[in-house]
């Protein structure tokens, strides 16, 4: 089965490498785009399998974009999760009310966002490690 | 100079200190003051309402409302006009009070001084636009304190990421094999990379709560999974310094009313504290019980076999910025935030929070919720328009366009409890959200309430949600709809039983009406 790709969409070249690095060790193969103009022309060209998306964006942030996505059908499928230095409390309901699959701060918990990511795939969670918690008795 | 003639709303219903009051206002210049006089607290009320009022000269012993509540009404329906109070001699305590409750000044009947009315509504509405002034500067400034830090930790929170994300695959030896020095030195950059995250999550944390916008959203919550989740959030750390992090439960413990996240919050902040200050090989243990004191409330206590806090201290140790002094116990911790916001979020939550140690015999924290209780959430809301006659219904429930409505038998449940609640508290309930798929909305029935009652209520729990940041954050919508339920009265010969029964089914039927209502508007 050929890999997964993921579009990266972050005007940050170290976070874009950094995201890259890790993405490729767990077999996904990655593009980046840098502001809105740019995310929708490789999402044309690569036709990505899933979006990473920040929200701080030169000319347009993120929410543009995927309000922009929504209205093209080809790319209105693509599972966006929105990945922002922004504060949690005042942006996810409004990421995921513009139709993001999921919103996580920066920085990630790498776990988290590889979870994420499979979820967004429809793809199988690796086996879990167990932990055992003494929770007290009843 | 010419001024408009100022609006001098009088409120006073006895005739002989109302035509006192009258002649004084005679021997003014006739254009200076335009004087209204009513005698009802009602009337009153519909007046301000309609505004132009610029002072208001209020009696606290009216027919229809007494005491402090006249102050609290007035201000209520015209938050703008400074108020006045008129008392007798023997009510200069009152007075007093009056003043703590927003009054500008007080005026004793039968000792008021020629002339020195005039000069008391002009001071009265002076001081009042000082005050408004002063408020709206400060707002400003805590409005620009809060984007600053919102945008600086914003703009620090970019490069943290680039330094974690390079540092986790180097630990995760993405980029080679680590020597162990090389990969200890790693995990010490990884450390504080957490530390400067978790700091810059403080740092807007307190900006919020100074200025008030620290978002809390009240519900039936389980603190069981609260106490679960912060344990294995933090059973790593633990671990790591060979301390042995535990929880106790003495069940069954009942619900409380608490925001889900924010006990988790504070229970992290608590926990991981007791990490920090716990040597290897200690304790830390969490435990939750109802108190022996007051069974409205559920104890949560974090306890640790660490270094203790002297007793002066057990009380400045929730102050902002405060830090242990022996840096030999504290090491580089943090912005001394911690316990700050966490007192910050227990209090706001209607619970308190102390600290109990002594060198050298471990601390113990702990936190009190008030078990979760339907009356008790929507108690705040109506304070000021608490004075009902009959029972307020708030009732909170779903609608989602996919999902539908819960059946009727969950509804019915529901309504129930929340009559039941309504009946015992006098006061009125607020249920907590079902569900978790579609969009949530509000949908208010308010009985026994006239009108204007329903509707004042009605805007001030939307000013309320629209306060909190997390009501758009939970898909929630606030919509207006009320109903009066006025018709629902039990007759005296009426078993509560069947009451009961008959009032959930008008309910029922209110909500069923509303629903096909809606369901018209959209074909």
């Amino acid at each position: 089965m050929p890999n997964k790709k993921i579009l990266i969409v972050d005007d940050d070249p170290d976070v874009r490498h950094g995201m890259q690095v890790r993405l490729k060790a767990n077999h996904y193969d990655t593009f980046f785009a840098v502001d809105a103009l740019s995310s929708m022309v490789e999402a044309r060209k690569h036709e990505p399998d899933l979006i990473i998306l920040d929200l701080g964006l030169p000319a347009g942030d993120g929410f543009i974009v995927m309000e922009r996505f929504r209205i093209i059908p080809d790319l209105a499928v693509i599972p966006i999760i929105v990945v922002s230095a922004r504060d949690a409390r005042a942006n996810k309901g409004r990421a995921i009310k513009a139709g993001a699959k999921a919103f996580l701060q920066k920085p990630v918990d790498t776990a988290e966002l590889l979870a994420v990511i499979r979820q967004a795939l429809g793809e199988p969670a690796p086996p879990e490690k167990h932990v055992v918690y003494d929770l007290g008795s009843e | 100079m010419n001024e408009k003639p100022l609006q001098v709303l009088l409120v006073e219903d006895n005739a002989g200190d109302a035509r006192l009051l009258r002649e004084m206002f005679s021997k003014e210049r006739p254009d200076s003051f335009e004087l209204t006089h009513l005698t009802r607290m009602s009337e009153a009320v519909i007046h301000l309402a309609h505004g132009g009022v610029d002072v208001v000269l209020l009696d606290m012993g009216l027919p229809d409302e007494h005491g402090l509540d006249t102050v609290r009404r007035s201000l209520a329906a015209a938050p703008g006009v400074p108020v006045i109070v008129l008392t007798g001699l023997e009510d200069e305590l009152l007075a007093a009070q009056a003043m703590k409750e927003g009054a500008q000044d007080y005026l004793i009947k039968g000792q008021i001084e020629n002339r020195a009315l005039p000069r008391a509504l002009r001071h009265a509405i002076e001081r009042h636009r000082l005050q408004t002034e002063a408020d709206l500067i400060r707002t400003h400034q805590l409005q620009f304190k809060d984007e600053f830090l919102s945008h600086v930790s914003h703009e620090l929170r970019s490069p943290l990421t680039a330094i974690y994300q390079f540092v986790t695959i180097l630990v995760d030896r993405l980029a080679g094999e680590l020597n162990p020095e090389q990969h200890e030195y790693m995990e010490i950059i990884l450390r504080n990379v957490k530390q400067l995250q978790s700091m810059i999550n403080d740092l807007l944390e307190v900006t919020r709560v100074q200025a008030g916008k620290l978002a809390i959203e009240l519900q039936c919550t389980s603190v069981a999974d609260a106490i679960v989740y912060a344990v294995n959030t933090l059973a790593g750390a633990a671990a790591a310094k060979g301390i042995t992090l535990s929880s106790e439960m003495v069940r069954p413990l009942p619900s409380i009313c608490a925001d889900p996240t924010r006990i988790r919050q504070v229970l992290i902040i608590l926990i991981d504290n007791a990490i920090k200050f716990t040597p290897a090989n200690g304790v830390v243990k969490v435990a939750a019980r109802l108190t022996a004191e007051d069974p409205n409330f559920l104890v949560l206590e974090v306890s640790d076999s660490g270094c203790g806090i002297s007793p002066e201290m057990t009380e400045r140790i929730f102050e902002r910025l405060f830090q242990v002094a022996d840096p030999a116990l504290a090491g580089r911790k943090g912005l001394g935030l911690g316990l700050y916001i966490c007192k910050e979020l227990v209090t706001r939550q209607g619970g308190q929070i102390r600290a109990r140690s002594a060198p050298g015999a471990g601390a113990v924290f702990s936190v009190t919720f008030p078990v979760f209780s339907l009356a008790s959430l929507i108690a705040p809301v109506l304070r000021t328009e608490s004075r009902m006659e009959s029972p307020v219904a708030l009732v909170i429930t779903q609608i989602g366009s996919q999902t539908g409505w819960l059946s009727d038998a969950e509804n019915s449940h529901w309504i129930r409890a929340l009559l039941q609640q309504c009946l015992h508290s006098d006061q009125g309930v607020l249920l907590p959200k079902m569900g978790s798929a579609g969009a949530a909305e509000l949908f208010f029935i308010l009985a026994g309430t006239d009108g204007i009652g329903a509707e004042a209520i009605t805007r001030r729990i939307r000013k309320r949600l629209d306060g909190y940041e997390s009501t758009e954050q939970a898909g929630l919508t606030v919509s207006t709809s009320y109903r009066s339920l006025k018709g629902i009265k039990r007759n005296a010969s009426e078993s509560m039983e069947s009451f009961l029964e008959k009032a959930a089914a008008t309910i029922q039927g209110l909500i069923n009406e509303e629903i096909s209502s809606r369901i018209l508007a959209n074909a």
